[in-house]
């Protein structure tokens, strides 16, 4: 007996001598669908995650340590995300995680980390709420570097009545919280227009036949679809359209810029288009390098990235929460998090450089001016507008001030 | 009218796709009164090794039969492990058990082997739609509708005309007397969930190209043929031809007429009235089972 309580308090010095030596790795979660409907987003996401910590760990690490990523397939589903969340918290003691590319499950999941103080940093999920779930705790540790819907609606809007002059619009939106979500917010930017649309529906993810949605939205006359949905039933939108002999527009989330939308819906989807942050062309030296590592690295299909968008912000989440760790000196979650409130020194990423990315009452990174529009062309996503791909390399950085998102409420 | 007409095309074609999946349930439901719970993912499997053996090069025409092979011996695989062993024992429910597990095992199988993205499955008709009557079809849809008519007709002209039929019916009706009268039955089963997995493969390349092909597409399908099942009789294969257009034109024009958001509960309550008034299914004859 005495015997092992000795041996037990031998072990636990050496484990605790052990975990003080500065060599251990800073351990990052990494929870995103790595298979199913949005998996494109999921990979892609991983792999530009994979790509930053690669290049990170290379020139030195941070504070000296290496960075060790866990990832975790939440496979979309809420209570994976959770179980996920769980598991990354209590067992593998995750400094932070980023990731999460499905509305839902960031929701479902964060308030772990919330309670926990860890900070999350969503390189995906662009549900308007996300950021505002802990808006009135006195700490929030929820962390956005992706374009969210309160951004995206207006946009979308504004392509669709504006710049093209659709009177009279259909939305159809998918069934999970992300499609409802964003068509709250369609309507919404809708009505600041003085613009009601002319349908309104909704279909379920893996349906099959969408023949009712879109012969509702033709005989009300519609000239447009703005879509909020994943790439496969978008995909049969398309294909429905197609079907019926009635081509109009389609404009919608940046999830129009998937793989499997391009793919699946072929021919019948070109001209789709939608908001993005990244678009696969070498604008930029940062953004050349990244392309060319990331081919290099992972070798997509026909050198497309299946989702360029995805790709770039998780590239950029991990090399914000570096230049925070770093400036904390330390890998405390409320120290980590106090420093990515206030980064002193700019950090030059692939979407746009972040200088004062956050603050205390704002955990968007991402503001209304950076997004550009992407059209699908030619199987692959390039700039819509010529004037936008001639001005790219002037990095759009952040303008708090900017217009056009709408006010985001809690709900 | 127009718009009704387009409903009610987008139906059939929608209502056959599960009465080719439905039509699956009622072969082994007819001679061993179990039913294969992985029928949906017996319809993937197909689908995804059609896929394959058409990214290999081979025509699409050239491919069914060999898909329909695989589906055979993927029956008779299910059988022998999972409905075989219950039925000897004489178990109720262990049959229920064994295939959805092994439906479950296949999807896994299959989420390794293609991964579970959705996948495109390259049509060999042409995409582009034909006018008939005011609406447009897709020549696929129309594919869709024959080739599952024809193969319920020569699965009818098996059971009705052939010896081998003949057995098959005697089997259903008493499998006792049948043993007795010198029939294999336990050969009859295994055929008939060859036969069972067989048409959902074929069924399964059939509506690839209309649905997205992907190691997830069994599950709602399945789910939908089984109400088809249901409501049209699991002993009527006319039963489950009707079902499967009423469930289809149910969910087009529902989502047309009063909201998209419910466009998948006319249907169900279809099914409940069904079940309440008529158990047997609207074709399906009453047994009088003998305790």
């Amino acid at each position: 007996m005495k015997f092992s309580a000795r041996w037990i308090t031998a072990t636990a010095l050496a484990a605790a001598s052990f975990a003080a030596t500065a060599a251990d790795p800073i351990k990052i979660g990494v929870s995103g669908p790595f298979t199913g409907g949005s998996s494109s987003m999921g990979v892609s996401m991983r792999d530009g995650v994979r790509l930053a910590a690669q290049e990170i760990n290379k020139n030195g690490g941070v504070l000296g340590r290496q960075i060790l990523l866990v990832e975790r397939d939440d496979e979309a589903k809420n209570e994976r995300g959770v179980q996920i969340a769980q598991e990354l918290i209590n067992r593998e003691k995750v400094v932070a995680t980023v990731g999460f590319i499905n509305t839902g499950v960031a929701l479902a999941a964060q308030r772990f980390y919330q309670d926990a103080k860890i900070p999350v940093m969503n390189n995906v999920a662009t549900g308007s709420v996300i950021t505002q779930q802990f808006k009135d705790a006195p700490d929030n540790y929820v962390f956005r570097n992706a374009a969210h819907d309160s951004i995206q609606a207006p946009m979308i809007v504004e392509e669709a009545i504006t710049r093209r002059g659709f009177k009279k619009v259909a939305i159809l939106a998918d069934s999970t919280n992300y499609g409802q979500l964003g068509r709250a917010d369609l309507e919404k930017a809708l009505e600041l227009k003085g613009v009601k649309p002319v349908a309104v529906e909704k279909f379920n993810i893996k349906d099959v036949d969408m023949t009712a949605q879109l012969l509702k939205a033709k005989e009300a006359g519609a000239e447009a679809i703005l879509t909020y949905g994943i790439g496969p039933e978008l995909a049969q939108i398309a294909n429905g359209m197609t079907k019926l002999g009635w081509k109009v527009p389609m404009v919608g989330s940046w999830t129009l810029s998937m793989a499997n939308y391009i793919d699946n819906a072929g021919p019948g989807g070109e001209g789709a288009r939608m908001p993005q942050t990244f678009i696969q062309e070498p604008t930029t030296p940062k953004r050349q390098s990244f392309i060319i590592n990331y081919l290099k690295t992972f070798n997509p299909k026909n050198a497309r990235i299946d989702s360029p968008v995805s790709a770039a912000q998780g590239y950029d989440s991990v090399y914000l929460l570096a230049a925070a760790i770093k400036q904390a000196g330390s890998t405390e979650g409320p120290k980590v998090k106090a420093a990515l409130e206030d980064l002193k020194a700019p950090v030059e990423g692939v979407v746009t450089t972040y200088s004062k990315p956050f603050s205390k009452g704002d955990h968007e990174a991402i503001t209304a001016n950076i997004p550009v529009f992407g059209e699908v062309k030619g199987q692959r996503v390039v700039y819509a507008y010529p004037d936008d791909f001639k001005k790219a390399s002037e990095v759009r950085v952040k303008d708090p001030n900017a217009k056009g998102a709408l006010t985001a409420t809690k709900k | 009218m127009q718009i009704l007409t387009q409903l009610i095309y987008s139906g059939i074609a929608l209502g056959m796709i599960y009465a080719v999946i439905a039509f699956g349930y009622q072969l082994t439901f007819a001679t061993s009164d179990t039913l294969n719970f992985g029928q949906g993912d017996a319809l993937m499997l197909g689908a995804l090794v059609g896929l394959t053996l058409v990214g290999l090069g081979l025509n699409y025409w050239l491919m069914i039969p060999l898909v329909c092979v695989f589906g055979a011996l993927q029956g008779a695989v299910v059988e022998r492990i999972g409905v075989r062993p219950a039925i000897k024992i004489k178990s109720e429910f262990g049959w229920i058990m064994s295939t959805i597990a092994l439906g479950i095992i296949f999807k896994n199988v299959a989420e390794n082997v293609w991964g579970r993205d959705d996948l495109k499955f390259p049509s060999p008709l042409p995409e582009s739609p034909l006018k008939f009557l005011g609406a447009n079809v897709l020549p696929m849809e129309i594919l869709v509708v024959v080739g599952a008519l024809l193969m319920m007709l020569a699965v009818e002209f098996f059971n009705r005309k052939t010896i081998y039929g003949k057995a098959v019916v005697a089997t259903f009706n008493d499998r006792d007397a049948a043993k007795l009268m010198g029939i294999n039955t336990g050969l009859v089963i295994t055929f008939s969930y060859a036969l069972s997995s067989l048409t959902a493969a074929f069924a399964g390349v059939l509506i690839a190209p209309l649905t997205l092909t992907g190691a997830t597409m069994g599950a709602v399908l399945g789910l939908k043929a089984f109400a088809v099942a249901i409501i049209g009789g699991l002993t009527s294969g006319m039963g489950i031809v009707v079902g499967g257009i009423i469930l289809g034109i149910a969910e087009t024009t529902t989502g047309f007429y009063l909201s998209t958001g419910y466009k998948d509960v006319p249907g169900l309550v279809l099914l409940l009235i069904v079940l309440a008034f008529k158990p047997a299914g609207l074709f399906g004859k009453t047994a009088i089972k003998k305790v």
